[in-house]
């Protein structure tokens, strides 16, 4: 084995002697998540805050005046504006005002008469300031409500618990942070198969159809060390590569997160969560969702999972004549490797009974459930040991094939 | 000793045009044994099989007929010895331009299994002897042809070989660097290690090859000190040889 050594010696000293690809590499992980998550957190932080500031214009046609003077008790929240010309959604579009609420003309005498009041809101989800200004009017209403229900029954000589049968004080098992890590149970197998797979391509290529095309992999050939050193040296480089350069990613990438929400925390924005809305003051980063035991369970199946994939492309970069030709047989599994990860990403797959025996899919499955706490050791260890058989496998076909002289003499 | 007996090798490609595959046979039962002390000129034009032999000597491919023994060691049982045996240079100018020829040197040695030490000392001696000793340091993607070719020599002689294999080691080298070449060939026959190069230079192997085999579509055509070979022929020059089989088709 002293050849894999000296081979996976030698690839290590040609990376560290770049420094471009170091920094791109190493650092740049390091740089880039930061800037772009501390940029969302502060541009996400900077809009909710300026909705919140800000007064809700709003059009309010209200000829019985039910809810106007509500409305004018909090100066700070809303401001009435007139009816803007030409079409009014189009004015709600341009940020010229943002809702416009409408009360029949009977609405007085509906409430006095006991029926339900219709309460039409024209308003743009899709912006912050819309969204602040309609939960301004929920309040408002919910308010209105309870008035006008504990008054209705004061008028018939009811409890006002009448309208109150039952009441929710509800306490989740797990904290609202275990919903947080069900989101990021689900991204993280994707993040990690396409950091896997997309560090170690380039390097990969670069020690395999790179040295073919730079005419130095006969150099190597011609030495005393045996051929399947050679590629074992250069499947565990492709394999170390990988693992590294996706924790990196991931760990650099995490605590940007964590940052990003530490600071959306005292904006009190919200993430949506399975159509739920969780306060994000429950999350005070990444970093509480990760369990060490978690860790290590998911770097363990990253070792067989990065053997396969460093599998796939030692195979696919020996054969190829050149860096190009590599690249373009590269994609397809690139491809498929994303195929998979959003797949596993989708709501609802691990009720799919056959999901854990299919390789790869089953390390994702296992991955979201480890975060969530659902994972069965049973499913675990199926996972683990399909994705180490298949690594193995693959590590026995592709040094056989490799070693014949029509693989590496593939341009002759 | 390095001894060649009735080696053949073919290939299967596919042709572009009617999509079939076929094959050719590269080489077509060639001999020939080279002595200790003896510089063996390899001569042919491009597509004869010159680089195929020499892959197979160097134990990077196998024959599917006949055998090679490279002082003793057969090249399809034992070709890791056969390669820690011999020093080969290919055609193609491949040095890790990210390294220093001190650090190359160092790797190569250590992938032959020599001593690091030793190595270096080595090594440092063969950049000298080629008069780059003042480049050892300097990373190589900036080297010229000429240099890249002299670190490839330095690191195919960096474990003291028995053997040496030169394929065209003077192409696109200036006549300076090619004579500082054939001038480390020479103190590699005085050596007492057998070399084979392959190469178009005539001059080159007129001057100082002992005996010369012509490659022509896979077949060898004489074997024998160039002088001999140029009367069987009844020319002047070893490139008259050349238009001779190149008109009779090989059959000369």
């Amino acid at each position: 084995m002293r050849g894999v050594w000296l081979v996976f010696k030698k690839e290590i000293m040609e990376f560290t002697k770049d420094r471009k690809t170091l920094f791109f590499t190493l650092a740049m992980p390091f740089i880039l998540y930061p800037l772009l998550f501390g940029m969302i957190g502060k541009l996400g932080r900077r809009d909710v805050q300026q909705a919140r500031s800000n007064q809700t214009r709003i059009v309010l046609i209200d000829p019985s005046s039910v809810l106007e003077p509500h409305l004018r008790l909090l100066p700070d929240d809303f401001k009435f504006v007139d009816v803007p010309e030409g079409d009014i959604k189009d004015a709600i579009k341009s940020d010229i005002l943002e809702m416009v609420v409408t009360l029949e003309e009977s609405a007085a005498r509906d409430l006095a008469e006991h029926r339900t009041v219709r309460v039409d809101v024209l308003y743009n989800k899709v912006e912050t300031s819309g969204s602040v200004g309609m939960q301004r009017l929920e309040k408002v209403l919910k308010e209105f409500d309870k008035t006008a229900v504990q008054s209705r029954l004061q008028k018939l000589g009811a409890s006002a618990q009448l309208a109150v049968p039952t009441e929710i004080h509800s306490s989740q098992v797990g904290g609202q942070e275990l919903m947080v890590a069900k989101v990021f149970g689900s991204m993280l197998p994707y993040m990690l198969m396409l950091m896997l797979f997309a560090g170690a391509m380039q390097l990969g290529i670069y020690v395999t159809a790179g040295e073919r095309e730079r005419g130095t992999l006969i150099t190597l050939l011609a030495t005393g060390l045996p051929r399947h050193q050679i590629i074992w040296g250069k499947l565990v480089y492709i394999f170390f590569m990988g693992i590294v350069i996706s924790t990196l990613n991931i760990v650099s990438m995490a605590f940007s997160m964590g940052v990003m929400f530490g600071s959306l925390e005292s904006s009190g924005a919200k993430l949506a969560v399975d159509g739920q809305e969780v306060a994000i003051q429950s999350l005070s980063g990444f970093t509480m969702i990760a369990d060490p035991v978690v860790i290590v369970l998911t770097l363990l199946l990253m070792i067989p999972l990065g053997l396969l994939f460093s599998n796939f492309i030692i195979f696919i970069g020996i054969q190829a004549k050149n860096i190009q030709e590599a690249g373009t047989a590269m994609m397809p599994v690139f491809l498929l490797v994303i195929f998979l990860g959003v797949f596993s990403m989708a709501p609802g797959i691990e009720k799919m009974g056959i999901l854990p025996y299919i390789p790869i899919v089953n390390v994702s499955l296992v991955i979201r459930k480890l975060f969530v706490q659902q994972a069965s050791v049973l499913e675990y260890v199926v996972a683990f040991c399909m994705t180490v058989g298949l690594a193995a496998l693959l590590t026995y076909l592709s040094t056989k094939f490799l070693n014949r002289e029509s693989a590496i003499f593939k341009s002759t | 000793m390095i001894q060649v007996k009735d080696i053949h090798k073919t290939f299967v490609v596919k042709d572009k045009k009617s999509r079939k595959k076929k094959t050719i046979e590269a080489v077509k039962g060639i001999s020939f044994s080279v002595k200790p002390g003896e510089i063996y000129g390899l001569l042919g034009p491009n597509g004869a099989g010159k680089s195929t032999t020499l892959r197979m000597i160097a134990g990077l491919m196998e024959p599917q007929q006949g055998s090679i023994t490279v002082f003793g060691n057969d090249t399809k049982a034992d070709s890791e010895k056969v390669r820690n045996t011999l020093g080969f240079l290919s055609t193609d100018l491949g040095v890790y331009g990210r390294f220093t020829p001190r650090e190359l040197l160092k790797i190569f040695g250590e992938f032959q299994g020599v001593d690091s030490v030793v190595a270096e000392r080595r090594g440092l001696y063969l950049l000298e002897r080629l008069e780059l000793s003042d480049f050892a340091d300097v990373k190589m993607e900036s080297f010229s042809s000429g240099q890249k070719q002299k670190v490839s020599i330095a690191r195919a002689l960096l474990h003291d070989p028995k053997a040496i294999l030169f394929d065209e080691p003077t192409t696109g080298l200036d006549v300076l660097t090619a004579k500082t070449v054939l001038d480390l060939l020479k103190i590699m026959k005085g050596e007492e290690r057998a070399v084979i190069v392959s190469t178009h230079v005539m001059p080159m192997v007129e001057q100082m090859c002992d005996r010369v085999g012509i490659i022509f579509n896979g077949k060898l055509h004489g074997d024998a000190p160039p002088k001999e070979i140029l009367s069987q022929y009844g020319v002047s020059t070893l490139d008259e040889v050349f238009f001779k089989l190149a008109a009779d088709g090989g059959m000369a």
